[in-house]
């Protein structure tokens, strides 16, 4: 087997030959980055003119949601870019293409991973991104170093987060095959459930986007520490500042359960 | 009459398309799931906005409500996706066969998205209850208004339908369509008025998407079962749906004359 550093640098071979591979239709690759990104935007302008007619939702001001909202939308983007691929599980399984990975002495969820990049990901980011750098001076925060690396980690975990459900529902595959639509509407949850300040929401939805679905560490726990509005929250404050760990938690928790659930894999066959 | 004598055949495509549908069973089931995840959602997110209050420029929270109820609801069943199998057909050079069948391509398509529509009023067995618990459903203002929403449920379904196969057509020039079929969907998302009315929207937007054909697809119909119609009347609201499923009739003849001409038949 390969030290963690030789897997490190395979990995990273892999991401470049992916990226290369998709940037070989430039032009396409490009449009690919900005319709993904016009189209996460848009989603936004829709809560922008809601709060922006009534002024705030659920106690929380315009800067403040585009703030969560931001941070929801990078985390998915990141998300995004290292797992997409966790959509492809059935085909991967079906196809019998998931054989090949087991002859190869990488770990097999790295090549799943790796298998392939969407580069609208990037659109996810970049909005994300500017939605971030627009709201930062908008909300009532005093930006510190300290401040700024929790925010770093704080999207960072969500990504996990996302990642951690997909590839717990992805190893769903092994028994089923098919379980996109499952998928698919998980994601969609995380999607539109997890932009807005849980203060909108009754008080049994909160506690099921918490423990039964962990929707509320990928953005909504965090930037309610970061803007300090710890007030609204239906959980001890210590839980949400440390969503970046369970994000972690989960993530590892997660790559168990693949490992469990691939011994019941059976090829199709090649 | 030609359409007298294709009826037979075009009752089959509008068959085939229904039972191709639910092959994937579970997915139709899935989307209708979608639908009442996101209609919760928008209910929560409108009873947030107007908080306090039960009535802001003149709608009552109630038929907000109702109305994005119905509006999600009934976009799940006018969604026809002709574009994709087009595009498909003719990627895989598949068009050939389609083009040399005594009835028009057109014609099967819109056949084809008719089954597809009949064969999901059954879901609505399970869609309605759904939708119910999801959001807010109320009967329509009166029985007059419940009438002119049906005939307004044809006219939008018309051009539901049309633009579809318009944005389809597009395939004929180029198979590059992703970029492209996105513009539409999030234009489409915002200008029927399925997530803001367009009573919400900012007056410049609000200018712009009472000029696009999509309004005809949700904000129209529904605004009128909810007893608030669009341009002030019921015939007036009608009369404006039935202008555009007219104006896409005329542009669908022209467009595809051209199209098949410019066909390009990729091995086969």
């Amino acid at each position: 087997m390969a030290t963690v550093a030789q897997r490190i640098s395979i990995l990273l071979t892999l991401a470049g030959a992916s990226l290369r591979s998709e940037f070989q239709y430039r032009a396409n690759a490009v449009s690919a980055v900005i319709s993904g990104m016009i189209y996460q935007l848009t989603g936004f302008i829709a809560v922008w003119i809601i709060v922006a007619r009534f002024n705030e939702i659920g106690g929380w001001s315009l800067a403040e949601i585009t703030f969560l909202y931001g941070m929801r939308l990078t985390s998915h983007g990141i998300f995004y870019a290292c797992f997409s691929q966790l959509f492809e599980a059935d085909r991967v399984m079906v196809t019998g293409e998931y054989d090949r990975y087991l002859l190869r002495p990488m770990p097999p969820l790295l090549q799943l991973f790796t298998r392939k990049l969407r580069v609208n990901c990037f659109g996810d980011l970049i909005g994300g991104l500017l939605l971030l750098g627009f709201a930062s001076a908008g909300v009532d925060v005093a930006w510190s170093p300290q401040t700024v690396f929790y925010l770093v980690l704080a999207v960072t975990g969500g990504a996990l987060v996302e990642g951690a459900v997909q590839i717990m529902l992805g190893s769903l595959s092994f028994r089923f095959l098919q379980t996109m639509s499952l998928r698919v509407t998980v994601n969609e949850v995380f999607n539109l459930y997890g932009n807005y300040p849980f203060t909108i929401f009754p008080k049994a939805l909160e506690y099921l986007l918490t423990f039964a679905l962990p929707v509320a560490f990928v953005a909504f726990f965090p930037a309610s520490v970061v803007l300090e509005r710890e007030d609204g929250l239906h959980v001890a404050p210590w839980l949400a500042v440390i969503a970046p760990l369970v994000g972690v938690g989960l993530f590892l928790v997660a790559l168990r359960v693949w490992r469990r659930q691939s011994r019941h894999y059976q090829s199709s066959g090649h | 009459m030609t359409l007298a004598r294709n009826l037979d055949a075009l009752v089959a495509y509008g068959r085939m398309a229904t039972r191709r549908m639910y092959i994937y069973r579970f997915n139709v089931i899935m989307m209708i799931v979608l639908t009442g995840i996101t209609i919760y959602l928008l209910t929560l997110l409108w009873k947030a906005a107007y908080g306090d209050r039960t009535e802001v420029d003149g709608i009552p929270l109630q038929s907000m409500l109702v109305y994005l109820t119905i509006a999600n609801l009934q976009l799940r069943f006018l969604s026809p996706e002709m574009d994709q199998d087009i595009q498909e057909r003719i990627r895989e050079g598949q068009i050939g066969f389609d083009l040399n069948r005594p009835v028009g391509y057109p014609g099967q398509l819109v056949a084809g998205a008719a089954g597809q529509m009949i064969g999901l009023l059954p879901m609505l067995v399970v869609a309605v209850p759904i939708a119910f618990v999801a959001g807010e459903l109320r009967p329509p203002a009166s029985v007059e208004e419940g009438f002119a929403y049906l005939a307004s449920l044809v006219l939008a379904w018309l051009v539901a339908v049309q633009m579809n196969l318009l944005i389809g057509l597009v395939s004929f020039w180029t198979l590059e369509m992703t970029g492209f079929r996105m513009m539409y969907r999030l234009i489409g998302n915002f200008a029927t008025g399925a997530l803001i009315p367009l009573w919400f929207m900012p007056d410049l937007l609000r200018s712009i998407v009472q000029l696009l054909p999509f309004q005809a697809i949700a904000f129209v119909p529904v605004s009128i079962y909810v007893g608030e119609p669009a341009t002030g009347g019921i015939w007036s609201a009608l009369a404006l749906q039935a202008f555009w499923a007219v104006v896409m009739v005329l542009v669908i003849q022209l467009v595809w004359r051209r199209a098949f001409r410019h066909t390009v038949i990729q091995g086969g």
